[in-house]
């Protein structure tokens, strides 16, 4: 072999070397200047973790500043994982301490909720003692730290539950759509009332804190952190004394009907609930809004037990989750005849003048002739539209049903239950609360619908001259909640404007600046002219006054001089059930600024069972006024016709 | 009094050049074994230098086995050389014996206090000087006698590492062998044919399942790096991603997070190249590949101006080592050639390699400065 062949073959080599290590620059290129930026950025995301900690939510004040809602300061122990995974005795110590399971502890390691790159809260609300030993005796428990968390607490209890409503941990349903917001698994998500209503509010901004992280989750060093910012304070129209009277008096009134002996079948009352509202028809904001029975929304907001949970929702407990103000659905009886006598005078069927000889029977004659009469047989004589609302003539109002159903062809076949609607009734009042109940006003093309729909329920698709007797005194199978009540007459008081109602008045900030105002929305004005609106003031204030109205008995020894009320009594027959008892209100009766609805279930007549129930809460409202010094007395049970 | 002047004492013609580059690269990988280990050793409570400490006294034996093999003529240590091939097939049989410990399913090392030597290394060297010596001494070109003769030495300790089993240094075995054969004179077609043979025995061994599936998966992992989210192309993946992430100027020595945050595996080791592509960035990859250059032009430089056949082969023989391990280890922290663990010479955390890499250099700097003797 020659020198040459040899050289040529190094040369080959060579050759081969210098590619190789071409292809190397090559790569090292296109690696490092040409697609750096894009790889660039996938170093980033694998080396920084975000850690979210909740802010404090804001608080509930009512219409005063007094707190309804707060938070509170707990003591929590939490866990390392990794450390507690090199000690496992720590958790072995902690669990016999505290005496909670040990399996209980490894779950809350376990779970999935709590970041990877914090501490898992393992116990809390620890009992101080608990957790000045651990941190005394830090050596024992490594891994383990103590710490403060804030928790929603409701200072009140029960007070106002429905209103202010519940917290919990959010869930996938609630997390879907909020996850673009900023929400993750495992946050508190307000769950009912304001807490659900006024959520972006009272949320506040959650500690982003990110920290470089290594291949295994390890924190390196923080990178930073934005504080969190503790939620704004929602102010509600709340007003916490009337709605304390509100709650006190309606559980007394209800106690007191459980007590009370069912005239027609001489049985005590049920009674198993109601509710009392009380706005102010002038921009519809509610003052006071009472459901019974209740519950202490306390218990929520470190996640209910499932036993818990599932006593307040057994049918013997009578629902006291349901908020009964906007839920609960009700026959309005007499306190209907606000629309009834609206509707007719609006219409000219009859004016303040016209009267009817009420002899206790209204009798349709025809094909399905039949007899209606008035509560307990009452005659009333001679009555118009002003006495007959004063001393609840239902005969007056058959009348009245009867001749609006013979001029249906010129006033329609809805003309009471047009009137009753742009009152509010059987419509979503759009209240600032979630899960509210629409109702219905029964008309003739409704109960062709609910027939065709439920042909069970409904058997009858006709709509008979009955049926529009019934209407014209609030029975049937027309339902309102108590608040579109309170908020129908509100819409009449204050001279035809229907409000929105409004629990929350305002947003604050940290230093109870107002941030935002809730203001009051007018769904529609009505044209009440005073030829219609004087008759009927004077009819509702007689049911108050006048010896022979219906809550005159109620109101006796009521300082009705200084502070005069006015209002209707109602009592709705409910298939199978006990009378539903109501009773509407508004003082000061000249110039209305509170409208108080109270409904209570199975408890009798209207008179007798409710009107008691809301001269209390008024009475509570005159000593707020200054007007009356004498502390409201117990609810009294008064006898009556309505 | 001065010694004469002799113009062709050896002291006189080492090569500097090639010296102060594998220095040069030597240093850098010290720096970069302590940067890509300190912050995980911090983190678990340990000696952040650990790993910079051992790396440095390995650095040290590495000189110490270069000067010695320095001081030998290479023609004297050529006499040695069957002596060398009988201990390095000795070795490499006790540590597929109990004698020897595994590491993840390969069984290679022998445990020395708080060490560990890996026979294969320095057998790479071995086989260099046995491999030159007989094809030096075939004399013209390489008959099929001799060729035979060559593969035959080459095959055994090939065999025994196979059973380790060490795939990565089998292939530095076949590459060395290729190399010194095409030098030596070996037929073309005889090239051909043994290129064709190694192809097909690595086909075969990949797909009649001699592999574990891991090593399967590291082999083909860069051929589709999205056919397998295991392990295999997560190393992939993310020491691409380091490399990437250092740009052109890189983030700085100690920057890297990459680096810090331990998210490429085996870093210290075979993964070495990714801290300097994210910590010194393009230039400083330029830079180190161009010191390698450097050097595997000094080796070949060296070939070309040797003495005698031997001396000669041996340069092709550690050049083909080098630079098949430098392109291989390279090559797969950037995605271009499949996952082996072979360390980066002069780089990589280990003594049995820093040994092995500086014995190749002092041998090629031996026949160098002993051409005009």
């Amino acid at each position: 072999m020659t020198q040459d062949t040899s050289r040529l073959r190094l040369g080959v080599l060579g050759m081969v070397v210098l590619s190789l290590f071409c292809a190397l620059l090559a790569r090292l290129w296109y690696l490092q200047v040409l697609a750096s930026p894009t790889l660039k950025v996938e170093a980033q995301h694998n080396s920084v973790a975000v850690v979210y900690t909740e802010a404090p939510r804001g608080r509930i004040l009512d219409r005063n500043g007094k707190v309804l809602a707060d938070n509170r300061v707990v003591l929590a122990l939490v866990a390392d994982r990794e450390e507690v995974a090199k000690f496992p005795e720590s958790l072995d110590r902690l669990s016999a301490h505290l005496g909670i399971p040990r399996v209980v502890l490894d779950e809350r390691i376990a779970d999935e909720r709590f970041s990877r790159f914090k501490p898992v809260p393992v116990a809390v609300d620890v009992p101080k003692d608990k957790l000045i030993y651990v941190r005394e005796h830090f050596g024992d428990f490594p891994g383990i730290e103590g710490l403060q968390l804030t928790e929603r607490v409701y200072p009140n209890g029960t007070l106002a539950a429905h209103v202010l409503g519940t917290v919990g941990e959010i869930n996938d349903e609630e997390l879907g759509p909020r996850k673009p917001a900023g929400y993750k698994a495992g946050d508190t998500i307000g769950k009912s009332g304001i807490e659900l209503t006024y959520e972006e509010d009272l949320r506040g901004e959650p500690e982003i804190a990110k920290l470089e992280v290594d291949s295994i989750g390890r924190v390196q060093r923080s990178l930073g952190s934005r504080p969190a910012v503790q939620g704004n304070d929602v102010r509600l129209s709340i007003d916490i004394d009337i709605q304390r009277a509100a709650e006190e008096s309606l559980e007394q009134g209800i106690q007191l009907a459980r007590k009370s002996t069912d005239f027609l079948t001489g049985k005590p009352f049920i009674a198993p609930g109601g509710s009392a509202v009380v706005t102010d028809p002038r921009d519809g904001s509610v003052l006071a809004m009472a459901s019974n029975p209740t519950f202490n929304p306390n218990e929520f907001t470190n996640g209910i037990s499932v036993r818990r949970f599932a006593e307040l929702n057994d049918p013997a407990g009578h629902y006291p989750l349901n908020n009964r103000a906007i839920q609960g659905l009700y026959a309005p009886g007499s306190t209907f005849k606000l629309a009834t006598s609206m509707a007719a005078l609006k219409s000219g069927l009859i004016t303040a003048r016209d009267t009817y000889n009420d002899q206790g029977a209204y009798t349709v004659t025809g094909e399905r002739s039949s007899t209606f009469t008035n509560a307990r047989g009452a005659r009333n004589g001679m009555v118009d539209v002003s006495k007959a609302l004063t001393v609840s003539s239902d005969v007056f109002y058959y009348w009245l049903g009867e001749r609006f159903w013979d001029n249906r062809g010129r006033l329609g076949t809805a003309a009471i239950q047009d009137v009753a609607r742009s009152l509010g009734m059987g419509v979503y009042t759009d209240i600032d609360l979630p899960f509210e109940s629409n109702g219905r006003v029964s008309d003739p093309a409704g109960r062709e619908k609910l027939h065709k729909d439920y042909p069970e329920a409904f058997p009858y698709p006709e709509w008979y001259t009955g049926d529009n007797l019934n209407i014209a005194v609030g029975q049937g199978d027309t339902a309102i909640t108590p608040l579109q009540l309170a908020n129908s007459y509100a819409a009449f008081v204050n001279g035809g404007a229907l409000f929105a109602p409004r629990v929350g008045q305002a947003v604050l900030d940290r230093q109870g600046q107002e941030l935002r105002r809730v203001d009051a929305k007018v769904l529609r004005r009505n044209d009440l002219p005073a030829s219609i609106l004087e008759p009927l003031f004077a009819g509702f204030r007689g049911v108050v006054s006048d010896p022979t109205g219906t809550g005159f008995g109620a109101f006796a020894g009521f300082p009705l001089a200084a502070f005069p009320v006015a209002g209707k009594t109602g009592t709705a027959e409910v298939g199978g059930k006990q009378d539903t008892s109501l009773f509407t209100a508004y003082a000061p009766a000249n110039a209305p600024r509170y409208v108080v609805a109270v409904v209570l279930e199975e408890a009798g007549l209207g008179a007798s069972a409710a009107a008691p129930v809301a001269r209390r809460v008024l009475e509570a409202i005159a000593v707020k006024e200054g007007i009356s010094t004498a502390p409201p007395a117990a609810v009294n049970r008064v006898d009556g016709r309505d | 009094m001065q010694a004469p002047r002799n113009p062709a004492a050896p002291v006189r013609h080492v090569d500097l050049t090639l010296l102060l580059s594998t220095l040069g690269i030597a240093f850098i990988g010290v720096l970069m074994v302590y940067s890509s280990t300190r912050q995980k050793q911090e983190n678990a409570g340990l000696d952040p230098a650990f790993f910079l400490k051992r790396q440095a006294v390995f650095l040290v034996l590495g000189l110490l086995a270069l000067a010695l093999i320095g001081l030998v003529d290479y023609r004297r240590i050529r006499d040695f050389a069957p002596l060398l091939y009988g201990g390095a097939v000795l070795a490499l049989l006790l540590v597929i014996s109990p004698l020897g410990t595994s590491r993840r399913g390969t069984q290679a090392w022998f445990q020395l206090g708080g060490f560990q030597f890996q026979p294969s290394e320095v057998s790479k060297v071995v086989l260099i000087l046995a491999l030159a010596a007989i094809c030096a001494g075939a004399r013209g070109s390489l008959d099929t006698t001799a060729l035979m003769a060559a593969l035959g030495l080459a095959f055994v300790p090939m065999a025994l590492i196979y059973i380790q089993p060490d795939l990565g240094t089998n292939m530095v075995f076949a590459a060395v062998v290729i190399a010194v054969l095409l030098v030596a004179g070996a037929r073309p077609r005889h090239i051909a044919v043994l290129s064709l043979l190694g192809i097909t025995a690595i086909a075969l061994i990949v797909e009649l399942g001699m592999l574990q599936d891991y090593q399967r998966d590291r082999l083909t992992a860069f051929l589709d790096p999205q056919a397998d989210s295991q392990r295999s192309s997560y190393n992939l993946r993310q020491s691409q991603i380091a490399i990437a992430a250092g740009g052109v100027a890189g983030r700085g020595l100690f920057q890297g997070t990459q680096t810090n945050l331990s998210f490429v595996p085996e870093q210290h080791t075979d993964f070495i190249f990714t801290a300097v592509g994210e910590e010194l960035g393009f230039i400083g990859g330029l830079s180190l590949l161009g010191l390698f250059g450097v050097v595997v032009w000094r080796i070949w430089r060296a070939a070309v101006l040797a003495r005698d056949q031997f001396g000669r082969l041996v340069c092709v023989g550690v050049l083909a080592m080098l630079v098949f391990q430098i392109f291989e280890n390279v090559g797969m922290t950037m995605g271009i050639t499949p996952i082996t663990g072979i360390p980066l010479p002069f780089m990589s955390y280990g003594g049995s390699a820093m040994i092995a890499s500086f014995a190749g250099i002092g041998l090629v700097l031996n026949v160098h400065m002993r051409r005009f003797t």
